[in-house]
């Protein structure tokens, strides 16, 4: 039987201190996962992976270093620490440098791994036939995507004393469903397997992508409310968790860069969580990296920025609580969720006079991340409404706007949530369809 | 060291029915440390090691991967790779076959002429400092509100074998360092820039980047652009892009597009697809100034290899020439499609990612102007010289970049700082707008995001200055 985790862990951190290190802190995950890819309506390529990956936090003197690696044994991981003491003498400390926290009590997290996805790795096929058959169905003329399946037991031990573990699953299943030059995709991301849910997936696709069909037209630039989908909701929000984490805002990549908690900075409506102890979603987790339990508490609740995200460190040094969201270095987001609304898709759409519905985007920059000065691209189904009707589909749009200004904006939620979780947007999120009131829309000179 | 076990990997393979195998041992070693505000944060180390198996079994493709490099564990992949071709063998449409290729024997490094561990992490934590130091002595009125820098470096060492008699052994080291600053102004706001040298080789670059020196010169140019900058021309007017925006453009609106796979839609749910479609070679796309190049084998480059990962050697690709579609990217797989050759552009991020197509450097091939040339005839035009945000849509056509740094230019002459103009504009009319280019080549590094999982490779932008005539320009809200 292997090694339990968090034992390889525990090893780890006893060499380090052997070998002088004040304080260390050891992460071990051991994976395996499973991918099948889908294009033109067809398997293109399944892949597999079964991996070890080491992280270590190495302290002495105020100095910290980390090392992230992929050991062809666990032996060599031990070989990283023997590096690092030579190194770790010619650092000065870090501005960052706290002490690592003493060990709290953790309430372990029920129902992080669905046995259905572990049976379901070894033949992830049917799976992938099964949403391609459905958005068949649809009358789809070809369709790409791709279903990830994994499993992961995650490790951590340090000095203090913490020694933790936890075993998690994870699905996440996306698909794009063509019909002429009419496209619709959709996403969803869970710790558990549930396939009715991939099938969902595979419909709302087809269903996107058919009601795309028609000559898509442009639309002029200017000021248009936006009813933005799950998809797009989920990809801002990423942005918005990232913002959100103490060292980003010390970096100046926040618009939380020049405000304080108790801070207005969205709609009334709009309350944002990051939700570790949400057992279903994808990304939660009982315990950080520095074996803090983790907590799911509002980042802007009500329009108020409540809190940064902290580890220790960014903690210690902006004088707050760490908020369970260690990375060492960094802390984030572990998951997001979006506090519903009453609204239904169709209410929200009959209440635009003039506006769009966007389905899926991808492609978010930023000119300043201080100011959020942003734009994203509208990409597969997108709809011109009027008068609150959906007119026909359009093409080729962007939002290019104000992050700070969407966000305050925002005037209805949706009452239905969708756990999404795709190339653009990780970590997941679960959110509803918003409204958000006379943002900006441009589109390229031709 | 590795060459036996991967022949015997592949060996295995063919045994156990696989028409063609493909073992690689793929190592990246690289540490990385990072500064704020002159002070270090943190100090880095990462290795990434083991082996991907890639094969075809009744026209079908697997992959497995493993970082263990035990016999136990190389055969355990081996027969893990071979399981999964051939349980969705019954489910292709059309099988994978692979072109024929001229494979290469061969072993090379780029050189370091300045080794990466001449200069200890202090002396490279010190180059960071400076940039910090020489940033908040630049501006005058506004404040320096918080400045980032980060080095880093990565030795990528591979050994590619495969059943048609490809042996390539490579070791590559590529070094960069960047730098993020937030200028404030109490009264004007803010104003962001990141900037990112990089490239392969070793510490020699540090000397030729001069980053500090760099950092510096930008700041000053950039406050001024902070107090003074106007709002760009509503009406058309002339524009001159910059190099680092024209590499950008390049890359996104000509090497990506001419991706053969994302032509036929094998990256279509993740990166995209193109307005390429195949048949298209031959089609007129811009003037006949347009020619882009993607060419892995520039000396010092960040996308810099010699033969790729399927073991065809590297050479240049005519992506456009002379504003006519010209080649594509290939690997073998779509090589065989197309009826043509590979012209080696298969690419794998580490041992635990298929190799799929990418570009290495792409550039806009240079013209025959001086900057003063391209400037002097423009009646009212602007000069967008950076960038800080753009995009591009998934087929490739609709793209946009906002200036940061930016000039009006009044009667052939650079006048008044522009804020934030955004060009946002088709391929087909970037491409056919531009009447010069620059004789000046420059390059700058990415990371260049594609595949499932999401793959980041190593890659240079590059072009010269272009002029565009008569462009629309936009306002940022």
């Amino acid at each position: 039987m292997a090694e339990r985790v968090s034992d390889l862990a525990g090893a780890l951190v006893a060499e380090a201190l052997r070998r002088g290190f004040e304080e260390a802190a050891a992460l071990v995950w051991r994976s395996k996962s499973v991918m099948v890819k889908m294009f033109n309506s067809e398997i293109s390529v399944v892949q597999r992976w079964s991996s070890l990956t080491v992280s270590l936090y190495l302290a002495k003197e105020g100095r910290i270093m980390v090392s992230t690696i992929h050991p062809s044994s666990i032996e060599k991981a031990g070989a990283i620490v023997e590096r690092a003491v030579k190194v770790a003498s010619q650092l000065k400390p870090s501005m960052l440098y706290a002490p690592l926290p003493e060990p709290a009590k953790v309430e372990p997290l029920p129902g992080l791994a669905d046995k259905s996805v572990i049976d379901a790795m070894s033949e992830p096929e049917p799976l992938a036939e099964a949403m391609l058959s459905e958005a068949d169905s649809l009358g789809v003329e070809r369709a790409a995507g791709a279903i990830t399946l994994s499993l992961s037991e995650r490790g951590l031990a340090t000095s203090k004393g913490v020694k933790l573990e936890e075993e998690a699953t994870g699905v996440e299943a996306y698909l794009r469903a063509f019909i002429g030059e009419a496209s619709g995709q959709w996403a969803v991301g869970s710790r558990r397997l549930r396939p009715e849910e991939l099938r969902r997936v595979a419909r709302t696709a087809a269903e996107l992508a058919s009601q795309a069909k028609g000559e898509a037209k442009h639309v002029e630039p200017g000021t248009y409310d936006v009813v933005l989908s799950p998809m797009v909701v989920g990809n801002l929000m990423n942005l918005v968790g990232m913002m959100a984490g103490a060292l980003a805002v010390m970096m100046g990549n926040s618009i939380f860069a020049r405000v304080q908690p108790g801070s207005k900075v969205a709609a009334e409506k709009f309350t944002l969580v990051d939700d570790p102890r949400t057992s279903e979603l994808l990304g939660s987790t009982a315990f950080d990296d520095e074996g803090l339990p983790t907590a799911s508490k509002p980042i802007i609740e009500g329009g108020v920025l409540r809190t940064l995200l902290h580890n220790s460190k960014t903690a210690a040094k902006m004088q707050a609580k760490s908020t369970g969201n260690a990375g060492w270095i960094y802390p984030h987001a572990w998951t997001l969720s979006v506090k519903p609304g009453d609204a239904t898709l169709d209410e929200m759409i009959r209440e635009v006079k003039r506006g769009v519905v966007i389905t899926n985007n991808w492609y978010t920059r930023l000119q300043n991340y201080v100011e959020g000065i942003f734009s994203t691209i509208a990409r597969d189904a997108a709809f011109y409404v009027e008068n609150g009707e959906i007119k026909h589909p359009v093409t080729r749009i962007r939002i290019a706007d104000r992050l700070p200004k969407l966000l305050s904006n925002i005037e209805l939620l949706g009452k239905e949530l969708y756990d999404i979780s795709w190339w653009e947007v990780s970590p997941a999120v679960r959110a509803p369809y918003i409204l958000a009131r006379q943002i900006n829309i441009s589109r390229p000179f031709e | 060291m590795h060459e036996d076990l991967l022949q015997r990997c592949v060996d295995e393979a063919l045994k156990l029915g696989a028409s063609y195998a493909e073992a690689r041992f793929h190592r990246h070693i690289g540490s990385s440390m990072f500064t704020r505000n002159g002070e270090l944060i943190g100090y880095g180390e990462s290795i990434r090691e083991g082996v991907g198996i890639r094969v075809i079994v009744n026209g079908a493709l697997g992959f497995s991967a493993s970082n263990s490099l035990s016999w136990e564990s190389l055969r355990e992949a081996v027969a893990e790779a071979v399981k999964l071709a051939r349980s969705h063998a019954k489910l292709m449409k059309r099988p994978v076959e692979l072109a024929d290729a001229r494979l290469g024997k061969a072993k090379y490094e780029a050189l370091c002429l300045k080794p990466l561990d001449s200069m200890g992490p202090e002396e490279k934590i010190a180059v960071l400092a400076e940039i910090w130091e020489r940033v908040k002595g630049a501006v005058k009125e506004a404040k320096v509100m918080t400045l980032t820098a980060n080095y880093s470096e990565d030795v990528e060492e591979k050994t590619v074998v495969n059943s048609d008699g490809a042996l390539v052994v490579s070791r590559v080291p590529r070094v960069t360092v960047g730098y993020n600053f937030v200028l404030l102004h109490p009264q004007k706001g803010t104003l962001q820039r990141r900037f990112e040298f990089g490239g392969s080789g070793g510490l020699e670059q540090l000397g030729r980047w001069k980053p500090a020196e760099h950092a510096e010169e930008e700041a000053v140019r950039l406050e001024k652009v902070l107090l003074g900058g106007v709002e760009p021309p509503k009406e058309p007017v002339d524009v001159i892009v910059g190099s680092e925006i024209v590499g950008l453009i390049v890359h996104e609106s000509c090497g990506h597009p001419s991706e053969a796979d994302r032509i036929l839609g094998r990256e279509a749910a993740q990166a995209g697809m193109s307005f390429i479609k195949p048949g298209m070679l031959g089609q007129r796309i811009g003037s006949e100034h347009a020619t882009v190049i993607d060419d892995p084998t520039i000396p010092g480059s960040y996308g810099f290899y010699l033969y790729d990962d399927e073991g065809v050697p590297a050479r240049a690709r005519y992506l456009y020439k002379n504003g006519v579609i010209n080649e594509h990217l290939h690997n073998r797989w779509t090589a065989k499609l197309f009826g043509v050759e590979s012209n080696a552009a298969a690419r794998a991020m580490d041992h635990n990612s298929e190799p799929i197509i990418r570009m290495a450097n792409t550039y806009f091939a240079p013209g025959d102007h001086t900057f003063e040339e391209l400037v002097e005839d423009v009646k009212l035009g602007v000069y967008m010289r950076s960038y800080m945000e753009w995009n591009i849509d998934d087929i490739r056509w609709g793209q946009r970049y906002v200036g940061l740094e930016a000039y009006l230019i009044e009667n052939g002459e650079l006048t008044k700082p522009v804020r934030n103009p955004a060009l946002e504009i088709t391929t087909g009319a970037f491409y056919s707008k531009v009447d010069a280019a620059g004789k000046e080549l420059r390059f700058y590094p990415g990371s260049c995001g594609k595949g499932e999982p999401m793959q980041g490779v190593p890659v240079w932008f590059g072009g010269p200055d272009v002029r565009l005539r008569n462009v629309k320009l936009g306002v940022v809200a």
